[in-house]
């Protein structure tokens, strides 16, 4: 085994029963080369402080649950390793732009609710039945709107855009990316249905483009494409309304 | 509008618990779990669903699927093979009835997953593309990349989203079953944003809640994989069916346990040992073979993978790695990176991320890990469990599709498989029963929240949770590996027994209500001490060898159809170790014979097939 | 009761919390010193309107040490608003799939830059040949 060195990290803890407001921990935590971020503060858990609290699943990037805010970035803190970081300081945070619950644990009522207000499931322009089997969808037809399917739901784009905090009701990147996605699927016909929010107060036009969100995406799902692609949508559909009857969407 | 009618309302107040009026409630959202709420909501949209889990759908493990979901689909297959591979491949430990209706409905469902949204990766042509996986005759897992389980799993939870009657409780933590007249009526679950109890009533109740695979050390699974609904049911007085088999995958990240997905081999990669040699060619799944070729070599069974390392190591053939100890290593190079980044593009990112390799240039260190649990809640071909109203689905229940060993890309169409099925009865049934007893309920919930309170409030406790969990986890490990015996599984039986004692002396550090994961945590242990209880003894009762158990003493290596042909049910006794019995398997159409792979396999088939004639 | 209490954070200073942000507040910000630019070729324009004299009085201004210092701020400012708005061309633009294949985010880069030199270039070209 590679040898034992001693990495701190510093939590800023928020125990709501107790706590007026925030406040930082330091911790001197063992590691080894391959241990994450997370295993770290797993390790605070297990041998220093049973009450700090975080989520987390799959240890591998998939499921999206341990985001957190390191040295001030949002990141996957099991695929984010302690050795990248040795012999500075590594400081720990609840993912930023959402309300803190306790400690690492934020809460997510607020995206839950966006993602199922954007109708994330096909609407079927063609309804087929299962005897009829697959829809045919060309390797063209798949490129369209494979790359935004990739999104784990992380939310480390929320925590990367200032909007949806100073704007709490945006609809925020990652929703956006999957409105994107449905609304480019060859399956599915409800695009002009979701436009209607894309276009709306708490749609597209929150976003100034400040394009961090993209940048810290696990799964380079590139959010802020989405917003941006629609903000052009939004607007084609605006011009075109006066031009066709059934307006600008498909 | 009826979707407003089938809308909750908040009902009355009971001291210290809500109160929610269901007609089927499902614990666990996982691909099980959304699939079984959406047929409900399919089969009878007045009937009120309560979707409770104890992480958001989307973080269930099902995300962490990787290979594919099996289903025939291309000329040159039918049912009957995809039948006889998973029989051959469950050691004929299969319930053969349950496997056929399983091999029907697969490709059916997996097709609605298709109109759904899920991105199956494709031929050129348009069509569902699928690929090669062990222990299959002919190509028929269906695949997103290697992404398959998350794919599936945000297809089904988004899907889920588009019906009313589904009312879910995310980050509800479920602590007991509600039984009343015979009947199982409800659940008890703990809100863990407030630390506030949450009685939820069901004419009839779903368990989906996943494996628990998490009683080991080394695994391929994530930190909720704890066996919750199988505990529940367990204490109960609901059989667990076959714990004893425990699937180890042969390809996994040594330390961290996780997955390099059998499609990886399926795609074409080598297992290799210290001297380059593809070691599988001696144990019985030779002859060796330049391109993938279903049932030989890298394409066998994960049992055989497994047990193949382990000798291996025993030979002094594996590499022997600083930092991760023994391994083989797992040869992708020959396949070039764009095809490695087009179908394997998650293994290449966690090779890259977790272990600093690029795997088109370098092989990858794997040793086996845990994997699945074969076995479950026993359940009939329905889903149905012995406690009325309450069914089982998923990677917690038997329904005696696995066996002694699971063929990979099996289990997710399972998930689809009979979660609708488990939908349908579930709500079939509901709409037949009138509501529960509510007073009598709450009383029973009470004293859940009561019992469950206790373990938070009590003093003057001196043992650590982390300490039991580690010993829990070493000792599964000991003693219920790839190989097996029984001094080795004595002393784990032992082990178990005394840390179930050692955990009524647990302290908390946290003693607060919201969000208090220290407290969830020990519910949680406390759940995975009984069923590594259940493994365990089903593991030492059974004195022969069958697939995922295999052991090394006496007379007990090989596999004995006279005595042992029979599923293991373990049975709680409080406070004392389970109580083992045997149930009768149901052969059909595939009698037992003998369990070969590679050229071996091929010539048994041929001799079936001559016999049939 | 609940014991939840959600602790909401101060978005007080947010964009100086981060380097990208800084970075964007320097962009968005730059943005003024384009509007400042087209102010003076507009007041150039109304000068021209007014007369020979006015429009030589605004020449001669242009060429006092101020007014070149001043353009020189503004080139720099413009061409770091340029070099930004460039980079962020991948973020606007709907992926571009060619051989079924998607560029890569810096090739459009390139493309955009190789776009405005062109641009320009042609623009001096005209201007030039008009005053020949």
């Amino acid at each position: 085994m590679s040898e034992q060195k001693i990495i701190e990290i510093e939590v800023l803890r928020y125990l709501p029963e107790s706590d007026q407001a925030p406040h930082s921990e330091v911790y001197k935590v063992p590691f080894t080369d391959d241990m994450s971020v997370l295993q770290g503060v797993q390790y605070i858990k297990d041998n220093f402080d049973g009450s700090l609290t975080f989520r987390w699943s799959c240890r591998m990037a998939i499921c999206g649950s341990c985001g957190m805010m390191i040295n001030g970035i949002p990141k996957l803190s099991c695929e984010t390793f302690i050795r990248d970081y040795y012999p500075q300081r590594i400081s720990v945070e609840a993912l930023a732009h959402f309300p803190i619950e306790k400690d690492l644990v934020v809460d997510l009522s607020g995206f839950i609710e966006k993602l199922e207000a954007i109708q994330p499931y096909i609407i079927p322009k063609e309804p087929r039945t299962v005897e009829e089997g697959e829809y045919i969808q060309t390797p063209a037809q798949f490129a369209e709107y494979i790359q935004y399917t990739s999104c784990i739901n992380c939310v480390l784009c929320y925590a990367a855009c200032p909007h949806t905090a100073l704007s709490p009701d945006f609809i925020g990147p990652g929703a956006m990316a999957l409105l994107h996605r449905y609304n480019m699927d060859s399956r599915d016909g409800g695009k002009a249905q979701r436009m209607e929010l894309a276009a709306s107060e708490d749609g597209v036009y929150n976003c100034s483009a400040v394009g961090y969100c993209s940048e810290v995406c696990p799964k380079k799902v590139d959010p802020g494409n989405a917003v941006n692609i629609n903000k052009i949508n939004a607007g084609m559909d605006y011009f075109l309304r006066f031009l066709s009857p059934k307006g600008g969407a498909k | 509008m009826a979707l407003a009618a089938a809308k909750f309302a908040l009902s009355e107040k009971g001291l210290g618990v809500e109160i929610y009026k269901a007609d089927v409630v499902i614990v666990g959202g996982g691909g099980a779990g959304l699939r079984a709420a959406i047929a409900v909501a399919e089969s009878d949209p007045s009937l009120k669903i309560a979707l409770v889990s104890k992480v958001y759908p989307m973080r269930s493990h099902t995300v962490a699927a990787e290979g594919g979901a099996a289903g025939v689909k291309r000329e040159d297959d039918s049912l009957d093979y995809h039948f006889h591979d998973t029989v051959g491949g469950g050691d004929w430990l299969c319930e053969q009835d349950v496997v056929e209706y399983f091999v029907e409905q697969a490709p059916i469902e997996l097709t609605r997953l298709e109109h759904w949204g899920c991105p199956w990766t494709r031929t050129a042509d348009g069509h569902v593309n699928v690929r090669p996986f062990g222990g299959m005759k002919i190509m028929r897992t269906w695949f997103a990349a290697d992404k398959s389980g998350f794919h599936i799993l945000h297809t089904l939870f988004q899907t889920s989203i588009k019906y009313p009657s589904i009312k879910r409780f995310d980050e509800y933590f479920c602590i007991d079953l509600l039984e009343e007249d015979g009947r199982c009526q409800g659940v008890v679950a703990i809100e863990m944003g407030t630390g506030e109890f949450t009685m939820i009533e069901g004419k009839t109740v779903i368990l989906a809640t996943g494996g628990a695979g998490r009683v080991f050390r080394e695994s391929t699974l994530g930190g909720i994989v704890t066996g919750d609904g199988m505990a529940l049911a367990f204490r109960h007085g609901v059989a667990l069916r076959d714990m004893e088999f425990m699937q180890y995958h042969p390809t996994c990240m040594p330390i961290t346990g996780l997955l390099f997905t059998e499609a990886c081999r399926g795609e074409g990669g080598y297992l290799v040992n210290k001297d380059g040699y593809r070691f599988l060619q001696d144990y019985g799944l030779g002859p060796l073979q330049d391109k993938p070729k279903n049932k030989y070599m890298e394409l066998g069974p994960r049992d055989r993978l497994s047990q193949a390392f382990w000798h291996e190591q025993q030979k002094g053939r594996t590499i022997e790695h600083p930092v991760f100890g023994s391994v083989v290593h797992l040869d992708l190079r020959h396949l070039g990176e764009a095809y490695l980044r087009e179908r394997l593009p998650l293994i290449y990112e966690m090779a890259e991320t977790f272990m600093g390799i690029d795997p088109a240039k370098e092989p990858i260190p794997v040793r086996p890990g845990i994997h699945y649990t074969m076995g479950g809640v026993k359940v009939d071909g329905k889903c149905e469990t012995s406690l009325s109203g309450l069914y089982a689905i998923g990677e917690c229940a038997s329904v005696g599709i696995h066996g002694a060993n699971r063929l990979g890309s099996n289990s997710l169409t399972e998930l689809v498989v009979f979660g609708k099925l488990a939908g349908d009865e579930a709500a079939k049934k509901a709409q037949s029963l009138p509501p529960g007893n509510s007073p009598s309920l709450l009383k029973q919930a009470q004293e859940a929240e009561q019992r469950v309170l206790a373990l938070k409030t009590k003093t003057g406790g001196t043992e650590r949770m982390s300490t039991l969990r580690k010993e829990m986890v070493k000792s599964m490990e000991d003693g219920c590996g790839i190989y097996r015996l029984e001094e080795t599984m004595q002393k784990t039986c032992d082990k178990l027994g005394e840390l179930r004692e050692r955990f009524k002396n647990i302290n908390l550090d946290d003693k607060t209500s919201v969000w208090n994961t220290d407290w969830l945590y020990a519910i949680e242990l406390d759940y995975q001490l009984d069923v590594a209880q259940s493994m365990a003894h089903s593991a030492i009762s059974r004195k022969e060898s069958r697939g995922a158990h295999q052991r090394l003493d006496g007379a007990y290596t090989e596999r004995d159809d006279v005595n042992y042909l029979k599923h293991s049910e373990a049975y709680y006794v409080p406070g004392s170790a389970p109580r083992i019995g045997y149930g009768d398997v149901k052969i059909t159409k595939s009698p037992p014979a003998a369990r070969a792979y590679g050229a071996a396999g091929e010539k048994a088939d041929q001799e079936r097939n001559a016999s049939h004639v | 009761m609940s014991k939840r209490r959600p602790y909401v954070r101060s978005m007080d200073g947010w964009w100086k919390k981060n380097p990208y942000y800084v970075e964007y507040m320097v962009h968005e910000g730059t943005a003024l010193f384009v509007i400042a630019y087209t102010l003076v070729l507009t007041v150039g324009v109304v000068r021209l309107g007014q007369g020979e004299a006015a429009w030589n009085g605004w020449l001669e201004a242009m060429q006092s040490p101020l007014s070149i210092i001043f353009h020189l701020v503004l080139l720099a400012a413009i061409a770091y608003h340029a070099f930004t708005w460039f980079k962020l061309f991948p973020l606007t633009t709907p992926p571009l799939v060619l051989q079924g294949k998607k560029v890569e985010p810096c090739a459009i880069v390139r493309a955009g830059w190789t776009a405005g030199v062109v641009a320009a270039l042609a623009l001096l070209v005209i201007v030039w040949g008009i005053a020949a």
